[in-house]
C-alpha cells in the first residue's frame, strides 16, 4: 500500500483514471485496490476526494459505453469473445442473456462488485437492445456506488489499511511461500483434469477436401455434417456447411436419440 | 460423447472457418433453428 500511496502520490489522477478505465474495458486490474488506495490518498490530503470520485466514475463509464456500443453493433460476436474465458462458452452467452433479462436493471446496480459480471453487463445491456438513456442512468449509479464504496473505505480506514499492508510486509516471506505453493497447487491441479479428460481428446479428424471428395462420391448418403455450435445461431446472417444439421451441445444425450448410428459423423465448429 | 455413444464420429479439421476457405458451399441458417434471445426493446 505505501509504495503504491506513494505512486499516486505523484500521478495520483491520472493513474487511478488508468486502472479504473483498464478495468471498465475488462482488463484484469485491480480497479477496487486503485480507488481504495486514492481514498487512502484523499484521506492523507494528497487527492482531493471528490476530483477522485469525479475521474473514477467517467473513467468506468467511458468503458462501459465503449462496451455497450461493442455489444450493441457487434451483436453477440463480442460476448462469444468475452465467454471464450468461461468455464462452458457454450452456455456462457445464453445463461448471461437470460440471467440479465430477469435482473438485468438490478444488475447493472451491482455489477461492478461482481468479477467476470462487471465485465459482461454493458456489452450485453447493448446485444439486448437496452434503450441507451435508460443503461447511462443506471450504469452512473452502478458506477457512483461502486467508486462511492471503495473511495470511503480508503478514506475512512486509510491507518487500519497501512497497519495491514505492514503486517502484509512482516510476513512477506510467509505469504510469499503460501502463494507460491498454491500456484504450484494450482497448477497440478490443471494438470490433473488435463490428464483425467485427456481420452475425449484423442478424437479423429478429417480433413475439409476429404468431406468434399466423400460428399461428391457415392459415400453421400453416409454421411452426415453436424453443426455443434451454439453461439453461431443468435444472428440472422449466420452460415452453416450446406447440408448440416444443427446439434445443440448442450443437450447432446436427448439429440443423439435422433440421429443415425450406421452413418458416419462429421462435426464442426466456429 | 459420440464416440461413447457409438457412433462413427470425426472433426473436421478447421470447422466451419475451414470449408468457407475452401470455397464449399454454405448456407443460410434456417429461421427455424435460430436461438431467440430476449430483448429490452
Amino acid at each position: 500500500m505505501q509504495p503504491l500511496l506513494s505512486l499516486i502520490g505523484h500521478h495520483g489522477y491520472i493513474l487511478v483514471f488508468v486502472i479504473v478505465l483498464a478495468e471498465a474495458l475488462g482488463l484484469p486490474v485491480p480497479a477496487a485496490v486503485a480507488l481504495v488506495a486514492g481514498g487512502a490518498a484523499a484521506a492523507a490530503g494528497v487527492l482531493g476526494v471528490y476530483r477522485l470520485l469525479l475521474l473514477a466514475v467517467l473513467a468506468m463509464l467511458l468503458g462501459d459505453c465503449l462496451l455497450f456500443v461493442a455489444g450493441r453493433y457487434m451483436g453477440w460476436g463480442l460476448l462469444g469473445f468475452l465467454c471464450k474465458l468461461s468455464v462452458n462458452p457454450e452456455t456462457c452467452i445464453l445463461r448471461s442473456a437470460e440471467s440479465f433479462y430477469k435482473r438485468g436493471k438490478a444488475t447493472l446496480l451491482f455489477a461492478k462488485f461482481i468479477p467476470g459480471i462487471n465485465t459482461m453487463a454493458p456489452p450485453l445491456a447493448g446485444s439486448m437492445k437496452m434503450p441507451l438513456d435508460t443503461f447511462l442512468r443506471l450504469d452512473l449509479a452502478g458506477a457512483t456506488l461502486y467508486a462511492t464504496v471503495y473511495v470511503a473505505v480508503g478514506f475512512l480506514f486509510r491507518d487500519f489499511l497501512v497497519s495491514v499492508m505492514r503486517g502484509f510486509q512482516t510476513a512477506g516471506r510467509a505469504v510469499e511461500g503460501v502463494t507460491v505453493l498454491a500456484l504450484i497447487g494450482y497448477a497440478l491441479y490443471r494438470v490433473w483434469l488435463y490428464r483425467k479428460h485427456a481420452v475425449y481428446r484423442v478424437v479423429p479428424r478429417i480433413q475439409v477436401d476429404e468431406v468434399t471428395r466423400r460428399l461428391a462420391s457415392e459415400d453421400k448418403e453416409k454421411i452426415l455434417l453436424i453443426d455443434v455450435r451454439s453461439h453461431g445461431y443468435y444472428d440472422a446472417e449466420t452460415a452453416r456447411i450446406k447440408g448440416s444439421i444443427r446439434l445443440e451441445p448442450n443437450k447432446l444425450k436427448e439429440e443423439l436419440q435422433n440421429i443415425p448410428k450406421d452413418k458416419d459423423i462429421y462435426v464442426y465448429c466456429t | 460423447m459420440l464416440r461413447e455413444e457409438g457412433f462413427n464420429a470425426f472433426v473436421i479439421v478447421g470447422g466451419l472457418a475451414a470449408w468457407r476457405k475452401a470455397g464449399n458451399p454454405l448456407e443460410p441458417v434456417p429461421r427455424d433453428d435460430l436461438v431467440k434471445l430476449p430483448t429490452f426493446s
